[in-house]
């Protein structure tokens, strides 16, 4: 790739970026994603791995998540890859107020609370190479089944604490990540872009994240990024949030 | 320096992960802290109770001249004692015929103001007075039931004095099942078409099964030094179509049926002194009106359809039953002074309850003031609300209102 090409494509990427990330909102939350894992290659086709992932939201103040997981994934063509993970979810459920019909006073009252979930989920990862630009889309179903839990609601027409029962249930959602990967010649770092829809019956998140990968001896990778995080379902607890990444794999 | 960097970064990150710690929940605790205040204590109050002297009104032009049974001549007098199959009537009045059947007792009076003594027990017996003249009726230690309708019913127009003879405990008792005479009302186990006045420095107590407690067509006065109790599991405690005056006395009035009212004013309500506890734990009443279409009544402790006003003494009401009230005003309040508290602890599945629901206004010049309701705001005033200005205390939360002047 010649220099006018590389320009042509960073100005590409930036414009591509430019689009797709919204002007921030003081409103929006910032959080942090940190995690841990390692991977092993059995063959140059299947590799297997475990992550340990911590975030945090309310401006880095508040835990949110905690989650274990595994995965094995699978090689079945240079550009084509499968994969299948289970992940341990250990939630903080945001609090939920909801308000009597003339929107002033108060209905109920469900404080925050941790919860268990379940994840399951299997990708396809197609890829494509223009010189050092990787092109990727992955597309995940994933199902996630929240087992039923009682705990704590206010009841304000009560005037008193109560048992509620978080009912289990399960949500299938579809995940289709779209990403650009640049190998810098003579540069350990790795630069990538992905924005990625969740969809259910309509969109309802969309993420964008904008990092680097950085590898030692082929053993130790890093990966730092930001994450922009617009969510569209009204029927969600989660909000916009803006998000630092740091992560470590141990390979071997 | 790479170590250090590592070390930094590790550091760091750990930071980061220890001061996640904080719970981002809305503060709840102040307001939860209200909601959960729990009410002041409403009961059923039977403690002697100090009053001011009672001195009859003397001046004829006085519209409350009649009122008192002081200013009318009481030399007629009869004698009705129960205690055997037919009661002993003892005594002639020229225009007066009393006819017995069993305990059952009729009295036609034509002559004139008439003093009639009843006392002993009954557990089949009733009276009923006929006659458009005024009379007396002192309780001394009269305990009548009537298993088929009202004890006493009065179908005269005129005045019935209720006097309660000192240190007496009367007790009148109704059924559940009312035996109805064509063209005659019977609303009550204590029943008159006309004006009631208690007076005297005895004990009533009205026990209700079948229909009211207490019940005039006309207007209700309540002198100082009485003690009625009423309870009521069928329909309203005490309740007059034409007005409740209380100048004095203790009454307790305790209700349970769905819709039923402790207190039910029809016309201007004034309170001038004594203690009033009126206590209703009925739920709503599903019923339907007079269309036919289905129609909901909340109960209430105190009912008023006009203007209320406390002058003076002690407000006790309470609502624990779905949807009811402590006090439901259909005009205006008045509050120029005295001790006034209403509590509302009940549901709101049919209907909503509310401490204080006036449609009028509501005026409060001096005294104490105190509404609590456990499901909605403490004081709903469809009209203005006038405080005047001098209280020591104004404290509103979401469930709470006092004013203390």
């Amino acid at each position: 790739m010649g220099r006018s090409q590389r320009n042509q494509l960073t100005a590409l990427l930036l414009l591509v970026l430019a689009a797709i990330i919204p002007t921030p909102s003081h409103a929006d939350d910032a959080g942090l994603v940190l995690s841990a894992g390692v991977s092993h290659k059995f063959s140059k086709k299947l590799s297997v791995g475990a992550e340990a992932e911590f975030r945090s939201r309310n401006d880095f103040r508040t835990a949110e998540r905690v989650s274990l997981g595994a995965d094995a994934s699978y090689k079945f063509l240079p550009w084509l890859k499968a994969s299948a993970g289970y992940v341990l979810l250990f939630d903080n459920n945001r609090e939920e107020i909801t308000y009597q019909d003339d929107g002033v006073n108060y209905n109920n009252w469900r404080p925050s609370y941790w919860g268990v979930r379940h994840r399951f989920n299997v990708s396809l990862t197609g890829s494509y190479k223009i010189q050092r630009v990787e092109l990727s889309l992955r597309e995940r179903w994933q199902y996630t089944y929240r087992p039923s839990k009682v705990i704590d609601n206010f009841d304000f027409d009560e005037a008193m604490w109560e048992d509620h029962e978080v009912r289990g249930k399960g949500k299938n959602v579809l995940r289709s990540r779209l990403q650009v990967e640049w190998d810098i010649p003579k540069c350990k770092f790795d630069p990538f872009a992905n924005v990625e829809f969740y969809t259910r019956s309509g969109l309802d998140k969309t993420r964008m994240h904008l990092g680097v990968n950085h590898t030692i001896k082929k053993k130790h990778s890093f990966q730092a990024f930001y994450r922009y995080q617009i969510v569209n379902s009204s029927s969600d607890t989660e909000g916009d949030i803006h998000m630092l990444g740091l992560g470590y794999t141990y390979k071997f | 320096m790479k170590r250090i960097l590592h070390y930094s970064l590790f550091l760091t990150l750990l930071s980061l992960v220890a001061t996640s710690c904080v719970n981002d929940d809305t503060d709840f605790d102040d307001i939860i802290a209200q909601y959960q205040m729990e009410p002041a204590e409403i009961k059923l109050d039977y403690s002697e109770l100090t009053e001011a002297a009672d001195v009859p009104v003397t001046d004829e032009n006085d519209s409350a001249y009649n009122d008192y049974v002081e200013n009318s001549p009481w030399n007629k007098i009869i004698y009705i004692t129960f205690g055997g199959p037919s009661p002993v009537v003892e005594g002639t009045v020229p225009g007066v015929a009393v006819q017995t059947n069993g305990n059952h007792v009729t009295v036609m009076n034509i002559s004139g103001p008439v003093k009639f003594v009843v006392s002993g027990r009954t557990t089949d017996g009733s009276l009923k007075f006929y006659g458009d003249k005024r009379f007396q009726l002192l309780l001394n230690g009269a305990e009548i039931t009537n298993p088929h309708g009202a004890a006493i019913n009065n179908q005269g127009s005129k005045s019935m004095y209720v006097v309660l003879a000192e240190g007496s405990v009367n007790r009148l008792q109704d059924g559940t099942f009312y035996t109805m005479v064509d063209e005659e009302d019977q609303k009550a186990a204590l029943f008159s078409e006309g004006q009631i006045i208690f007076s005297g420095k005895g004990q009533l107590d009205v026990i209700a099964e079948g229909r009211g407690g207490i019940r005039s067509d006309d207007y209700i006065r309540i002198r100082p030094g009485v003690k009625i109790n009423v309870y009521s599991s069928a329909l309203d405690g005490l309740r007059a179509n034409d007005g409740i005056i209380v100048d004095g006395g203790a009454v307790n009035v305790a209700t349970t049926g769905a819709g039923a009212k402790g207190v039910r004013s029809g016309g201007e309500m004034t309170i001038n002194g004594g203690r009033l506890v009126a206590i209703s734990q009925g739920d709503t009443r599903l019923g339907a009106n007079d269309d036919g279409d289905s129609d909901t009544t909340a109960c209430a402790a105190l009912v008023c359809d006009t203007l209320l006003t406390v002058n003076a003494g002690v407000v006790k009401l309470k609502a624990t039953g779905d949807g009811g009230k402590g006090l439901n005003a259909k005009q205006n309040v008045i509050v120029n002074d005295g001790h006034f508290q209403a509590v509302a602890t009940g549901t709101k599945e049919m209907k909503k309850p509310k401490g204080v629901k006036i449609d009028g206004s509501f005026y409060i010049k001096g005294g104490y003031f105190y509404s609590y309701s456990r499901r909605s705001d403490p004081l709903d005033v469809a009209g203005a609300t006038s405080i005047a200005p001098g209280y020591i205390t104004y404290q509103l939360t979401a469930k709470l209102l006092t004013i203390a002047y």
